[in-house]
């Protein structure tokens, strides 16, 4: 699992005009695909933790963004309550740069056995 | 006097004997004629004593007629007086005297006939034996009658009427009467006291036979508060101290009736699988029961809403059920591990999907276990690191974090729901219903456990209390465990 803090810095480092104008969802929709499993968290919520033991659990390295040592973090927060419908804003779980949701949609899946073969699609798991 | 009645034996409902026993009571010394006259001027205390008991059971238990005017002949320092008096005015002897055999039997004589002794003699007759037995000449002693009645209140009416002021007696009055009339008028008196007596009987009887039935009920309620309590309903308001929410005692009424349904759909289930119906019919007793199940999930979440706390701690299940719970709720992976034991025809593809069932139910609850382990820690630093400056902010913090714990038994139940559904998929259709049959087998089991170790006899002392309720589970137990047999 590695922690990416330094999104805004990576994000002007890499497109400086569009720093102030992207669209929190863009950002997120590029933050998905930019690794097989992306995790959107808040360090404080114990549900996020679980997901993330759900996934260490199962051998998977998970990217996390913790979205409250994020400056713009509230955005993306919102713009991610907005994704899901409402409820709780993290954890938000993608495979593969695919939205799979939250806690509840990620252990449905895990439960009736698509978890896996997503994960191995997406590089994520190779046993 | 009273000589007549004196030392009279018990009872004498007919005449002829009564005359024949009135010959008795008159002390010995005067021999007096059946029909002579009452009056014994040896004047013994007996004899007013004997009197003094008689007419106050007749007037205790009989309307006294006007005999004022015979009875002033016979007594004219006596006045007769309106009310019975408590205390004689002069005391009884009392001693022991012994026994003749009477007609109706002994220490067990009733009232009824001790008041007709009384009443025909004037006897002191003592309703508790020999304590009160009057000081008889020697011949009448034979005469004498002890009856020891049972009956309180005529004991107290006795002893009273023992110790009540002498009135001069009915008969007295037919001083100037016949034999015959007095016969009748006693005779009335008799029958008079006889029942009254059988009333008094018959109303202590239903009285003590309504106090044994409220006895019962009393223990009957108790016994039932006290099941009802251990499985944690407690419906209405106020029953276990005002601690139980609303959300939570809608909880358990709404679990109350999906119990009572869970019974019905595992007999459907039982009747369906020994039927042989098609395999269409069965798909819909087994989604009806899968329906059954998402519906107490439903229930579960807007509890969980209300009060999570009463959800975790589980005081909604059965004791037994309480021991294995897991957020609030079974442990889909123990579920899983039943029912491998159970079904035993699976195909070798329908035996992987159950054991990557179980291992992925296993993962769930182990990632829900660990969030819920770093809430309790975050929660317990917060409590614990709160300043006094910065109490109420803490205690806010402290708040928000308990809410929290709604979402896990949410995801809880989601991962119990998903389960249940991954299950019907794996199996057939057949399967599926011996499969649902075997978990609700399970739980009834459980909670018929439950109920036989709430009810278990704790000390010797109660034993006898919890006996009964004992029983009574184990027959259930064991009616229930022939249903059992049949899978």
């Amino acid at each position: 699992m590695h922690y990416q803090a330094e999104l805004y810095g990576n994000y002007y480092a890499s497109t400086v005009r569009q720093s102030a104008a992207v669209d929190p969802l863009e950002r997120v929709v590029r933050l998905a695909s930019g690794s097989a499993v992306v995790i959107f968290s808040l360090s404080t919520c114990c549900m996020c933790h679980a997901v993330k033991r759900l996934f260490c659990g199962m051998g998977v390295n998970p990217t996390v963004y913790e979205l409250d040592q994020d400056p713009r973090g509230k955005e993306i927060e919102r713009a991610l309550m907005r994704l899901l419908g409402g409820g709780s804003s993290v954890p938000v779980v993608f495979i593969g740069g695919k939205l799979v949701g939250a806690m509840d949609r990620v252990m449905a899946s895990h439960i009736n056995g698509t978890l896996v073969p997503l994960l191995k699609e997406a590089g994520a798991l190779w046993l | 006097m009273a000589s007549h009645r004196g030392g009279q034996h018990v009872l004498s409902d007919s005449g002829p004997s009564r005359h024949h026993h009135i010959s008795y009571a008159v002390p010995h010394t005067l021999h007096l004629p059946s029909n002579t006259s009452f009056i014994n001027q040896e004047g013994s205390a007996f004899d007013f004593e004997i009197e003094e008991l008689e007419e106050a059971i007749a007037l205790q238990r009989v309307k006294i007629n006007n005999n004022d005017e015979a009875k002033q002949t016979l007594y004219t320092a006596r006045p007769r007086a309106a009310t019975i008096e408590m205390f004689p005015s002069w005391p009884l002897k009392f001693h022991h005297t012994p026994r003749e055999s009477l007609k109706s039997g002994e220490d067990s004589v009733c009232s009824e006939s001790a008041l007709n002794t009384l009443a025909s003699r004037g006897d002191t007759c003592t309703a508790t034996g020999h304590r009160l037995q009057p000081l008889l000449p020697p011949e009448t002693q034979p005469q004498m009658e002890m009856v020891s009645s049972s009956d309180k209140p005529t004991t107290g009416v006795t002893e009273s009427q023992l110790d009540a002021k002498p009135n001069p007696p009915k008969r007295r009055g037919a001083g100037s009467s016949s034999d015959k009339v007095l016969d009748a008028k006693t005779l009335r008196r008799l029958a008079q006291n006889r029942e009254a007596a059988k009333k008094s009987r018959l109303r202590k009887k239903a009285y003590v036979h309504q106090l044994e039935s409220s006895r019962i009920r009393l223990a009957q309620l108790e016994q039932d508060l006290q099941r009802a309590r251990s499985q944690g309903f407690i419906i209405g308001g106020g029953a276990a101290g005002g601690n139980i929410s609303s959300g939570a005692a809608l909880f358990d009424m709404e679990y109350a009736r999906w119990l009572d349904d869970e019974h019905r759909h595992m007999s459907e289930l039982r009747t369906a699988l020994q039927a042989h119906l098609s395999d269409s019919d069965l798909q819909i007793i087994v989604d009806k029961y899968i329906a059954h199940y998402d519906e107490l999930f439903c229930l579960k979440e807007v509890a969980a809403v209300s009060d999570v706390i009463h959800l975790i701690t589980g005081m909604w299940t059965t004791p037994a059920e309480r021991c294995f719970l897991w957020m609030g709720g079974f442990r889909p992976s123990d579920l899983i591990k039943m029912l491998i034991a159970q079904l035993d025809t699976l195909t070798e593809h329908q035996a992987v999907g159950i054991y990557s069932l179980q291992q992925s139910s296993q993962q769930g609850e182990e990632a829900l276990s660990q969030g819920l382990e770093q809430l309790q820690q975050s929660l317990i630093s917060t409590i614990a690191n709160g300043s006094v400056n910065d109490s109420m902010h803490q205690m806010a913090v402290a708040l928000g974090k308990l809410t929290s714990l709604e979402g896990f038994v949410r995801q809880a139940d989601n991962l119990r729901q998903q389960t249940l559904h991954q299950l019907r998929r794996i199996l057939t259709v057949r399967q599926a219903t011996r499969c649902f049959l075997v978990i609700s087998e399970y739980y009834g089991r459980l909670r018929a456990l439950s109920s036989l170790w709430a009810s278990r006899p704790r000390e010797n002392f109660i034993a006898d209390d919890n006996s009964c309720q004992t029983s009574t589970v184990l027959q259930t137990l064991l009616s229930s465990r022939n249903q059992f047999s049949n899978f």
